[in-house]
């Protein structure tokens, strides 16, 4: 068996039978390629299936657990936290979490994230379904921006979601007030935007503040709309007396802005995302044009500013004109060494816009400049020939606010406007109250001289007269008795009609009062007497005579 | 003595003697079972399968082979993932099996084959019988890979609680299964006398 060369051994096998050749293309080489195409199509699936891995930082990982909190838009799962660690520095924590496919073009530096947990605030509970779910980290996915990977958390649910449209514009105010996140912002007392947020600016020199307003109230807020600051119960008291201003019970609590658009201002135009308004501090403010050009004059007032405050009005016949600036100590002019009020005011010629044409003032520092000696030469001839004085008027009797009142008085002493000093004085007159209440301590005064001894010698009288009655009474007791019993069935019908007087007419009851206050004095003398009597029986005869 | 040299097949079903030609494509006169003198293009199909089964491999492990839904939070694990959970949890045994019957032994499997296949196409003479040892250990333990199917089969099967707790197969299940059948493919269609086929030529002629 070495050799395999014996092929006449094999001739009775036999033949096996020949098939026909098919050439062509090895089929089997097509299952390489379909698995390469299968196993290729199956990853890319799952890696175009894997959603944007992201970071997301915040402050704390509360309710945050890897690989069950969910991230979630309007309620929809869209990704799972992978991973929580910490920051480098351990100042923040870091969420790693993986998003559902399609999310990358959500995912920009504009996009936001918060926990929602459960929340209690002023504005309301929220998250109460997050008490049995557990946490969840809410998205707010914005298409603008650069797209981004990596995000900061807010530690606040922000106030006002994307998917609201309005525009969102800014505040300056030199205080917070009462606004807070959240607080609503009225127009004609609707709720149609909120606060957003709020925050110093970067000098510290005033607020800045962020509110929103939704689409379509935003169309009414124009450049020129003013804003004030609605929250809370605005008490003003003032020369005008007391003022309470409040927007809603809402307000009341969490504070808000409310806005106006006055009717001069209506056609400026509609105001830009992001436009800076001030924020005035009430309603009453809004209504007034800002000042921007004052003239300061000075006056100066012998008694006392007790009850003028700097900001008073200065008034002429109620018509108000301008400001007091500033209440100082200064010297007298007419009487060396003696210090008295100084108050200077400013008048504010923009008030009297119906009047002068104020758009001339505005034009120039010239135009200004001319109308200043305009005023200053038209108040000379004010104060010396037509008297214009200032003085000082209760504004509130209740408060004793004090405020300038200016007025003609023809009958005054023609003095001319002194302008040797810084600003050119107005002369004044003393406060009408002043004189009043001299005359009142007069009155008194004479009281204490006169009137209090007349009514000594009266009571004297009156003692000696009810002795004289006293010794008649015990002289005549019965026949007494029987007058006295006419005298009080005669009284008893006068005191009837008398009482219909009295009840009738208000001032008879005060006579009343005052009369029976004497009878009440009267009796209690006969009570003395009486006692006296009782004790010292010889009196009667002997007179009371001395100890 | 081969029978290849003296142009003689068996027939693989009726087992009758036949002569025939190399390189010819015949069928058995009395059966009608296709002969041949060694499996047909044995070198190229084995080739094919395995590079099927080589690009089936890469997402067998990258993808996940089933995915846990329980109470409404969604689990997928690859198999290495799985291997490194038992792991972390202390049962090292199991994640030994997993890994040496999912992982390795379809690695090992292929390389084989790979070995095997460079071998014979180099008509090495190295290592007949070691070779040949390779080739039957790669076609015994292919089957027991399955394993992993069978056991996310049944898990899908068996966990279907809602929405408390619901296993469902993933794409890498399909890939793994498609790994271990054609590396079977592949051990079969190799012809395993191939080895043998050039021992005459050195052997019987020095």
């Amino acid at each position: 068996m070495a050799k395999p060369d014996e092929p006449q051994d094999f001739t009775a096998v036999p033949e096996a039978v020949i098939d026909e050749e098919h050439k062509g293309f090895p089929v089997v080489w097509l299952l390489p390629l379909v698995a390469v195409l299968v196993g290729g199509w199956l990853i890319y699936k799952t890696v175009s299936e894997t959603g944007p891995a992201i970071t997301i930082s915040f402050k704390t990982a509360e309710g945050i657990e890897a690989e069950k909190t969910r991230i979630k838009y309007r309620d929809i799962d869209i990704g799972k936290v992978d991973a929580v660690t910490f920051t480098d520095d351990l100042t923040h924590i870091m969420v790693s979490a993986t998003l559902e496919p399609g999310t990358e073009k959500f995912l920009t530096d504009r996009t936001r994230f918060w926990v929602v947990r459960p929340r209690v605030g002023a504005g309301g509970v929220s998250g109460l379904g997050t008490l049995v779910s557990g946490a969840y980290i809410a998205m707010e996915p914005s298409k603008e921006g650069k797209p981004v990977k990596q995000f900061a958390g807010l530690e606040k649910p922000p106030v006002v979601t994307a998917d609201v449209e309005g525009t969102s514009y800014r505040l300056r105010s030199s205080k917070l007030g009462s606004v807070s996140i959240g607080a609503p912002v009225y127009f004609r007392q609707f709720d149609v935007g909120e606060i957003t947020e709020y925050r110093l600016s970067e000098d510290h020199s005033h607020v800045d503040i962020g509110f929103f307003v939704r689409a379509p109230h935003d169309r009414y807020i124009h450049e020129g709309t003013r804003f004030w600051n609605a929250g809370g119960v605005d008490l003003t008291l003032s020369a005008s007396g007391v003022q309470l201003e409040m927007e809603s019970v809402v307000s009341l609590l969490s504070g808000g802005v409310a806005f106006e658009t006055l009717p001069e201002h209506a056609d400026t135009p509609v105001a830009k995302d992001g436009t800076v308004f001030d924020l005035y501090d009430n309603h009453t403010d809004i209504l007034q044009t800002p000042i921007t050009i004052t003239h300061t004059f000075v006056t100066r007032f012998t008694g006392s500013v007790r009850g003028l405050n700097v900001g008073a009005p200065v008034e002429y016949r109620g018509i108000r004109l301008g400001t007091v600036k500033a209440i100082e100590l200064g010297s007298d002019p007419k009487r060396p060494g003696i210090t008295i009020p100084i108050v200077l005011v400013d008048l504010e010629p923009q008030r009297l816009a119906g009047f002068i044409d104020i758009d001339t003032l505005e034009d120039s520092v010239a135009a200004q400049k001319k109308f200043e000696e305009n005023l200053v030469k038209y108040m000379n001839i004010a104060v010396r020939e037509k008297g214009l004085r200032a003085r000082l008027q209760t504004g509130n009797l209740v408060t004793g606010q004090l405020y300038v009142d200016l007025d003609f008085f023809p009958d005054a002493q023609p003095v001319t406007l002194r302008q040797d000093s810084e600003y050119p004085e107005i002369p004044t007159l003393p406060n009408p109250i002043e004189g009043i209440l001299a005359g009142i301590n007069k009155v008194i005064a004479r009281l204490d001289e006169s009137r209090l001894e007349d009514t000594l010698d009266n009571l004297n009288q009156l003692m000696v007269s009810a002795n004289q009655v006293a010794s008649t009474l015990g002289q005549n007791a019965p026949a007494l008795a029987a007058e006295l019993q006419a005298t009080l069935e005669e009284a008893h019908a006068t005191l009837a009609s008398l009482r219909a007087m009295a009840s009738t007419d208000g001032e008879i009851g005060n006579e009343l009062y005052s009369a029976l206050a004497e009878i009440t004095a009267a009796a209690r003398s006969i009570r003395v007497m009486s006692e006296y009597l009782e004790r010292h029986p010889e009196a009667l005869i002997k007179g009371k005579g001395n100890p | 003595m081969r029978a290849i040299d003296q142009s003689l097949a068996s027939c693989h079903t009726c087992g009758l003697l036949v002569r025939l030609a190399p390189g010819r494509h015949a069928h058995c006169p009395r059966c009608g079972t296709a002969v041949h003198l060694r499996k047909t293009n044995s070198i190229r199909n084995t080739w094919a399968l395995l590079l099927s089964a080589i690009a089936m491999y890469l997402p067998a492990n990258v993808l996940p082979i089933m995915s846990v839904v329980s109470l409404g939070s969604t689990q997928s694990d690859t198999i290495m993932s799985g291997v490194i959970y038992f792991l972390k949890h202390g049962d090292w045994p199991l994640a030994l099996i997993i890994f040496v019957a999912s992982v390795l032994v379809p690695l090992l499997k292929m390389l084989a084959l790979i070995y095997l296949l460079l071998s014979v196409q180099r008509r090495s003479p190295l290592r007949r019988n070691q070779r040949t040892r390779l080739y039957r250990l790669t076609e015994l333990v292919g089957r027991w890979s399955m394993v992993d199917v069978f056991v996310v089969a049944l898990l899908v099967a068996l966990v279907q609680v809602g929405n408390l707790a619901t296993i469902e197969p993933a794409a890498g299940a399909v890939a793994f299964a498609s790994v271990v059948i054609l590396t079977m493919l592949a051990a079969m269609a190799f012809d395993p006398r191939l080895i043998w086929d050039n021992h005459g030529v050195h052997d019987g002629k020095t």
